[in-house]
């Protein structure tokens, strides 16, 4: 062939080129991306993916740094492969994203619950992130991520620099994010007040001592005030009022619901019914009460009388103005919840501290969080949940989504230069 | 100072901008009034500021517990975003854009005055709260404005004078709104590991965002590589917005919907 042809050849590659010719193109990519998703589903009816063991420290740490080398010694001495140079190239990238993502959007419609479909159950779709067709296919665009990464790292140039902190930081983000689940430890712990409490519980429900104890001095909930519906009497559901939000009771404010004018000329946050009206009390289980008048905008009719929301201890207290409607509190709303808590340790030291939802606490490689309380009992309640999250792999996954960060600030300045420019 | 004024303070930032939006129309005739139209918006935003700033001290509290006090920032964050894109860009229909956002926010408020005492559960007070919501509306808004020059793209090439240079405006916007949505997408997993320990649970709403997320980066990849196939990218763009609508309405309609966190419907 001489120097004419092999360029006429290679400007019509695109038409020349049989399957499975150099180079491969997308027929190829999507071909090998078919064949391991129909793999992975064989494997899911076949074997089931029940049995796929999540490895831990140390072994995780083996897997990535072996995972890296290898990735590594394919991109330098086996460059010139076929099946390498396919994995460095745009065909091999877009397919397994094209097919993750069809992957995913069975994730998307199929609730992931167990089902009473036998197609859906056999083939796994109601568990993709642990399918092995997700993961046969996640390991390719991995492989695929990890080699263009190396490729572009070890030819550093200042314009990659964007590039090199977005395939860097999600080939981090995503591997440290997979191979640490193995060392993820969720566990909650039950504390009373006035009672110190170490025995933690794991996801399998399995019991736990923990290496320090936790002594919850106080449990703290501050309340919204309730507020005000109108309810339909024949369906007992909430009248919707045209569209518009629940008003907050508040003393001396007046709404309007339908043809309704609602005043709320009294309002207690701790009240008990003794006879005609509400007293204020400062009891356990006293639930907040309004007096109200209600004004039919249609006759003038008022009507006055109390309502409350009621708690775990007294009923609720309605007021109804006509057949049709009746107007009710609802159960106050919590706006913030805390626990006031010490941590005892084994050598003898007391940490104070204070947690709340959106404000954990490290301590010794956990992060405590303050996960509910005994929602029956309320603002009333002596039962604080916490949570305890060991996360090690942490630093690694956040410095990936970190230079993601970066790079997607990169991205907005630098915009689409290339093409532009072009 | 509370509320109550609001009606005030954001009918004189509407008029200022609308004013300015008039402006800034005339000045793709006339070049010089571009200068009276940022002195417009300017004006208007620094009305917004006082009130937003006023409201803080009166509150005690930064403004952003309750539905209306986030469009509140919505609107503050819109026009600043837009005078950002336009510094860098200068695309000046985006910049209007942006601000005939803010004002649709404003008078979203303004119709709404009883959201204000909607209460928000506790997940929710969080400092990620507002940049969270914000760059996503806004990458949601940037990508939306893509399709449109996509739409543009495709009836010039059913007419037969598509320009390259349609589909390159499309690639910029999709540019600046991916990094808007990764953004969005990251800081939404930042918060969560704050609040209850997890950065990424596959809650439906984040299946879908993940999608869209996939969706342009299909495009960007395909267009980074085969710049001159020009109908086939305009489709993976049509298609990546189709995901994205989902992703931002229709999730609430589909069957997985009611385990989301993301659901803002009683």
């Amino acid at each position: 062939m001489n120097l004419f042809d092999k360029n006429m050849s290679e400007n019509t590659i695109k038409f020349q080129r049989k399957l499975w010719e150099n180079p491969w193109g997308y027929a190829e990519s999507f071909f090998i991306g078919f064949g391991l998703m129909l793999t992975g589903f064989f494997l899911e009816v076949f074997a089931g993916s029940e049995h796929i063991v999540t490895v831990s420290y140390p072994y995780n740490i083996f897997i990535l740094f072996g995972y890296i080398l290898v990735l590594f010694v394919l991109y330098k001495k086996f460059a010139d492969k076929q099946l390498i140079r396919w994995l460095t190239k745009v065909p091999a990238s877009i397919s397994s994203i094209v097919l993750i993502t069809i992957l995913v959007m069975f994730m998307g419609i199929i609730p992931q619950v167990p089902s009473t479909n036998n197609l859906i159950n056999n083939l796994g779709l109601n568990r993709i992130t642990t399918n092995w067709a997700f993961l046969l296919i996640l390991f390719q665009f991995l492989t695929c991520l990890g080699l263009i990464s190396i490729k572009r790292i070890l030819q550093f140039k200042w314009s990659n620099f964007g590039f090199i902190l977005n395939h860097v930081g999600l080939f981090l983000a995503l591997t440290a994010g997979m191979l640490g689940t193995g060392d993820l430890q969720r566990l909650s712990i039950n504390l009373y007040e006035e009672k110190p409490s170490w025995i933690a519980t794991d996801a399998q429900n399995n019991q736990l001592e923990l290496p320090f104890a936790f002594y919850l001095k106080d449990f703290v909930i501050e309340e919204y005030a309730p507020k005000l519906a109108l309810i339909d009497n024949s369906t007992g559901s909430i009248s919707q009022n045209k569209g518009n939000n629940l008003y907050l009771v508040e003393k001396d404010e007046t709404y309007f619901f339908n043809n309704f004018e609602v005043t709320v000329e009294d309002y207690l946050p701790n009240a008990i019914r003794f006879g005609m009206r509400y007293e204020p009390v400062n009891e356990i289980g006293a639930p907040p009460a309004a007096f109200i008048s209600v004004k039919n905008i249609e006759n003038d009719s008022i009507q006055k009388g109390w309502i409350s929301s009621g708690s775990f201890r007294y009923s609720y207290e309605s007021l109804k103005i006509n057949d049709a409607y009746s107007m009710v509190m609802t159960i106050p709303e919590a706006k913030k919840f805390s626990s006031d808590i010490d941590i005892l340790t084994k050598e003898g030291e007391r940490i104070s501290t204070v947690l709340e939802v959106n404000k954990p606490f490290k301590f010794r490689g956990y992060k405590i969080y303050q996960l509910s309380y005994d929602d029956k009992m309320g603002k009333w309640s002596n039962l604080s949940v916490l949570e305890l999250v060991k996360d090690p792999w942490l630093p690694l996954i956040y410095l990936g989504i970190f230079m993601m960060i970066a790079g997607a600030i990169y991205m907005f300045w630098m915009g689409n230069k290339i093409t532009k420019n072009e | 100072m509370t509320w109550i004024d609001f009606p005030f303070y954001s009918s004189i930032t509407g008029f200022l901008w609308v004013l300015g939006l008039i402006f800034l129309v005339v000045s793709y005739k006339k070049q010089t009034l571009i200068k009276i139209a940022y002195l417009l918006f300017l004006l208007g935003w620094a009305m917004l500021i006082t009130f937003v700033v006023k409201l803080w001290i009166e509150l005690d509290r930064p403004p952003m517990r309750t539905l209306g006090e986030t469009r509140l920032w919505y609107a503050t964050f819109l026009p600043l975003i837009g005078f950002i894109t336009y510094i860098r860009w200068k695309y000046k229909w985006f910049l209007a854009y942006s601000i005939l956002m803010a004002a649709m926010f404003l008078a979203i408020n303004y119709l709404n005055p009883e959201t204000y005492s909607k209460t928000l559960m506790p997940a929710l007070q969080s400092p990620w709260f507002i940049p969270h919501v914000l760059v996503y509306l806004f990458s949601y808004a940037v990508l939306a404005a893509s399709s449109i020059v996509a739409i543009k793209g495709w009836y010039d090439s059913y007419k037969g004078n598509f320009n390259i240079e349609t589909l390159k405006l499309a690639d910029n916007l999709v540019y600046i709104g991916f990094a808007f949505l990764t953004l969005g997408l990251l800081f939404g997993a930042l918060w969560a590991k704050e609040a209850w320990g997890h950065y990424w649970t596959w809650d439906p709403k984040e299946v879908w965002a993940f999608l869209t997320w996939m969706g342009y980066l299909i495009y960007i990849h395909y267009r980074h590589f085969h710049n001159h196939k020009t109908k086939q990218a305009l489709t993976i763009l049509a298609l990546a917005f189709v995901v994205l609508l989902v992703c931002w309405f229709g999730v609430n309609y589909l069957p997985v919907a009611n385990t989301s966190v993301h659901t803002y419907t009683n």
